[in-house]
């Protein structure tokens, strides 16, 4: 019974979402009511169990758990508040979530649980703008808060808003200045939005990272040889790219080339183990 | 030449019934005393102080500002510069701070606002839990238990602790060693943290020592600890940090560190050509 309470505890510290495992190592517990080994930390095995059996939507025994917690911490818990706000919003009762975090909001503006749960109920109703406006404020008071930013760029993507998102994934690096995946998507919003030079050294930032990471070197590869395309037609006076693509910082031809040709190499030693087909297909696309 | 040298072994009999009446008892009480207190604390200890919605606001742009000071490399100087001048015309504005009269007040004013005044009050208060113990089992010892010795140090001394170890024994020529009551006491200040580390767990309020050091630091600063902080005078000397910081992003030279570190370059060249 131990070695459940010990893995559902790893679990809790990884932060990841496994609830169909989570449900099947804590139904035996539950069941046999050998949960009280855990001490205090029962409490949270409870809530992590009730948030299990709201993602595969079992709700009854949601419900159940949820009994036990209010029992224990009463009717003013904030914890246990949004809590029965998952449960309106599993059980297709947004209006009642909505209005329980609003309530909580106005009683405590710095909630921190109600508001994030607000802006997650507006986004999966479809409420875009709204929820925005909403993380926008939220963000306005709590700045430090990575995770915020990231949500936020990702809604700004969503909405084809490319340097509102530049903006705050530039947020979250200035936060998380090691983490390559941030760097990784300031550069493919750079590439889009046109800003090859920025899109070219976050490419290779990713690459210096992470070692043979291959969207970074598929980047490099893209945007390197798209500059030397833009430059050389530049250079010659033909203007063959649109006007917008920004290569003003961007390295000499020399040193693109170079580039061009790690990438290539790279990508083709990442695919040298992987079968032919996929090798096939690698080729063709670097004659590009 | 024998009286030239100083006597080094002076061996005494102590009455066992010091040993039982007076060293214990002083261990025991000093135990009692200090899981008392930690109790008291723990009761007399309201709530922290809720912080309120702009005062989080206040708190979390401060650090935004260090955050940017700290992090700038990592970011384009377009971004940088754009953040930059952001932040420190909010800075100069107020626009973060909780109250945005309070640009004007003096640090009297801010001693006034009520909420400042409890959390004074609950730090002096945890002061004065651990002043009065002390002043009172040293009286105690004083009083009761002077005029003899009580044990015997095993390590040797300076002559300058004579007076405060023998305090009630005046004689030229006792081994420092030998020692009464009240340095029974000092050592069980500083031996007993452990026990009450055990007994209490790590953070206690029954450790003495801490509270001699919070004496002492009060003598240093000279103000009231707990005041309130002037987040104006902090947004403005941050806007200041800011505004000479040289930005140089980290990816200028990131091409020939990726060629160096994929084997294709051997070292950086520091040129000014890209």
């Amino acid at each position: 019974m131990s070695s459940s309470l010990k893995l559902l505890g790893e679990i809790r510290q990884s932060s990841e979402r496994r609830p169909f495992e989570v449900l099947k190592l804590a139904e035996p517990l539950l069941n046999k009511g050998s949960i009280t080994q855990a001490g205090d930390e029962v409490w949270l095995v409870y809530e992590q169990v009730f948030l299990a059996a709201v993602d595969e939507g079992q709700i009854d025994v949601a419900k159940a758990v949820l009994e036990i917690l209010h029992n224990r911490f009463g009717e003013e818990s904030q914890r246990v508040k949004r809590l029965y706000g998952l449960v309106s919003e599993a059980t297709g009762h947004p209006e009642d979530a909505k209005k329980l975090y609003d309530d909580m909001l106005e009683k405590d503006a710095t909630n921190v649980l109600a508001n994030k749960r607000l802006i997650t109920l507006l986004k999966s109703q479809g409420q875009y703008v709204q929820a925005i406006q909403e993380l926008v404020s939220y963000l306005d008071t709590h700045g430090n808060d990575f995770e915020a930013w990231l949500e936020l760029t990702h809604l700004y993507l969503d909405q084809h808003l490319y340097s509102q998102a530049a903006f705050c994934i530039e947020e979250v690096i200035l936060q998380q200045p090691a983490n390559h995946y941030f760097h990784l998507c300031y550069a493919e919003i750079s590439y889009t939005m046109g800003n090859l030079d920025v899109a070219l050294k976050e490419y290779l930032r990713v690459v210096e990272l992470s070692t043979d990471n291959l969207r970074g070197f598929y980047g490099v590869k893209l945007t390197a040889d798209r500059i030397l395309d833009i430059t050389s037609s530049r250079g010659s006076g033909k203007s063959k790219g649109p006007s917008h693509l920004k290569v003003e910082n961007a390295p000499q031809k020399a040193m693109l080339e170079r580039l061009s040709q790690l990438a290539t190499e790279r990508l083709l030693a990442i695919y040298s183990g992987s079968s032919d087909a996929m090798k096939k297909t690698l080729e063709e696309w670097l004659k590009l | 030449m024998g009286g030239l040298i100083e006597s080094t072994d002076q061996t005494m009999f102590l009455d066992p019934a010091i040993r039982n009446w007076v060293l214990f008892p002083i261990t025991v009480i000093m135990v009692l005393v200090g899981v008392f207190r930690h109790q008291l604390t723990i009761l007399m200890t309201g709530q922290p102080a809720k912080p309120d919605i702009k005062e989080i606001r206040q708190g979390k742009a401060l650090m935004r500002g260090h955050t940017l000071a700290q992090n700038n490399p990592y970011i384009p100087t377009a971004a940088f510069i754009e953040r930059k001048k952001y932040l420190c015309q909010a800075y100069e504005d107020g626009t973060y701070l909780k109250d945005k009269t309070s640009k004007e007040k003096s640090p009297t004013d801010l001693m006034a606002d009520p909420k400042n005044m409890e959390a004074m009050m609950d730090g002096m208060k945890k002061q004065m839990m651990g002043i009065i113990p002390q002043t009172l089992i040293m009286g105690w010892i004083q009083f009761f238990f002077s005029g003899f010795i009580l044990i015997k140090l095993p390590f040797p001394l300076g002559l300058r602790f004579k007076q405060m170890l023998q305090s009630g024994i005046m004689t030229p020529n006792m081994d420092v060693r030998w020692v009464s009551s009240i340095s029974w006491y000092f050592i069980n200040l500083f031996g007993l943290r452990g026990v009450f580390a055990l007994l209490l767990g790590g953070e206690n309020s029954a450790d003495g020592t801490r509270d001699m050091t919070a004496m002492s630091t009060m003598g240093a600063m000279g103000q009231q600890p707990g005041q309130p902080q002037d987040f104006n005078k902090q947004f403005l000397g941050m806007k200041d940090n800011l505004s000479i910081i040289y930005h140089e992003w980290d990816l200028e030279n990131i091409e020939q560190r990726v060629l160096v570190k994929y084997g294709k370059q051997a070292r950086i060249f520091k040129s000014t050509r890209k």
